[in-house]
C-alpha cells in the first residue's frame, strides 16, 4: 500500500485544514464525497407527539429536531440502529436541544443551545423521538461533514522584479502556499520565510505583494498535493470523520476486489 | 418564525448562536457591531452569517392567534 504524507495547517475538534500528498484529483474527490455522503451519523427520524400546543405544527418541530446534530461515536453502532430521545417542556419557556433526554449516554445533542420552539403561557411540548443511524446519501440531515472541500496546494515562483513604474495592484490568492522562494519573502503573520513551509494566505491577507514586496511572481499548482478544508457538525471530531471516510472507501474497494475474483 | 437550526446552504449549525447574537447586537445596552459578534462566534462564511443577520423572531407576533 502506498504511503501518504499528511501535514496539518490548522487543527481543532470541529474544523481542520491539512495537506495530503501524493494523491490524484480523483482520489481527493473520492475522500471528499465519502466524508459528505458515506459516514453515518445519528439523526431524529420519527417523532411521536404526546402534546403539542405550541405555535408550530408537529411537522415543523419534527423537521427542526431532525437537524439537531447528535453525537455518534464511531464503531459503537450499526447502520439502522435506533436510539430513543424524549422532550418535555412547559411554557413559558423555550425548548432547547439540550432539553432532549437520551436513552443512550453515547448519543447526546452535540449543541445544547439550539432553540427548538418558544413556548408561551399554557403551551406545552411533550414528545418521544427515534434517532436512526444512517448516511448522508439517504438524507442530508445525516451528513457529518459540513462544507468539506479541497484545492491544490500552490507554489509561488519569483520570476523577476516588479517594474519600477508599475501600478501597485494587489495579487489576490486564496488557499495555502508552500514556500519555495524564501529569499524574496518577508515575514508575515508570524510565518518566517523558510523553504518548504506551508503558509495559509490569511497570513498575508491573501495579497502576494505583502509577502513578496517588489517582486513579480507566478503561481503554480503543485501536482498531487491537495489542501483539505474539513468541518463537522459536532457529531464527531474531524479526525474521526476523515478516518471513517477513508474506511468506507477501503471497504468498498475490498468488496469490489472480492466480487470480481474468479 | 424560529431561527433556522442550520445554514440553508452549507449545513453548519447556526441556531445555537442566535440568542447570544440577538442579545449582543440588539438587546444589550450598548449594541456591538454584528460583524464583530459573528467573527467572535466563529460564524465565518457569508452563507451562515446571512442566516443570523436576516432573521426575525415571529413567535411573539403569531402567539395571540393560536
Amino acid at each position: 500500500m502506498e504511503d501518504y504524507e499528511v501535514q496539518f495547517v490548522d487543527r481543532s475538534e470541529r474544523s481542520a485544514r491539512f495537506v495530503v500528498r501524493p494523491i490524484t484529483p480523483a482520489f481527493a474527490n473520492g475522500i471528499r464525497r465519502a466524508m459528505i455522503a458515506d459516514v453515518p451519523t445519528f439523526s431524529i427520524d420519527t417523532v411521536r407527539f404526546i402534546e403539542n400546543s405550541s405555535v408550530m405544527f408537529d411537522e415543523q418541530i419534527g423537521l427542526r429536531l431532525g437537524l439537531v446534530p447528535l453525537t455518534t461515536p464511531p464503531g459503537e453502532f450499526e447502520r439502522g440502529d435506533e436510539v430513543t430521545l424524549s422532550l418535555d417542556v412547559e411554557g413559558p419557556e423555550t425548548a432547547y436541544s439540550g432539553d432532549l433526554v437520551s436513552s443512550d449516554e453515547l448519543v447526546q445533542p452535540a449543541d445544547e443551545n439550539i432553540p427548538i420552539i418558544d413556548l408561551k403561557e399554557e403551551q406545552r411540548l411533550e414528545l418521544e423521538a427515534d434517532a436512526v443511524l444512517d448516511v448522508g446519501k439517504e438524507h442530508a440531515k445525516h451528513q457529518g461533514g459540513v462544507a468539506v472541500s479541497y484545492r491544490h496546494l500552490q507554489a509561488v515562483e519569483v520570476v523577476g522584479d516588479a517594474g519600477e513604474f508599475d501600478d501597485e495592484e494587489p495579487e489576490i490568492l486564496r488557499g495555502v502556499i508552500e514556500e519555495q522562494a524564501a529569499d524574496a519573502a518577508v515575514e508575515t503573520g508570524g510565518y518566517e520565510p523558510e523553504n518548504g513551509q506551508l503558509v495559509p494566505t490569511e497570513a498575508f491577507e491573501h495579497d502576494l505583494t505583502n509577502r513578496y514586496p517588489g517582486k513579480d511572481v507566478e503561481v503554480t499548482d503543485i501536482d498531487g498535493a491537495f489542501v483539505f478544508d474539513v468541518e463537522t457538525d459536532g457529531s464527531f471530531s474531524v479526525d474521526e470523520l476523515v478516518v471513517e471516510a477513508i474506511g468506507t472507501i477501503e471497504d468498498r474497494a475490498t468488496e469490489l476486489k472480492e466480487s470480481i475474483q474468479l | 418564525m424560529m431561527v433556522p437550526v442550520r445554514c440553508f446552504t452549507c449545513g453548519n449549525v447556526v441556531g445555537e448562536h442566535w440568542e447570544e447574537f440577538k442579545h449582543r447586537t440588539r438587546e444589550a445596552e450598548d449594541p456591538e457591531d454584528p460583524a464583530e459578534v459573528l467573527d467572535e462566534l466563529g460564524v465565518e462564511r457569508h452563507c451562515c452569517r446571512r442566516m443570523l443577520v436576516s432573521h426575525k423572531d415571529l413567535v411573539d407576533i403569531v402567539a395571540p392567534y393560536q
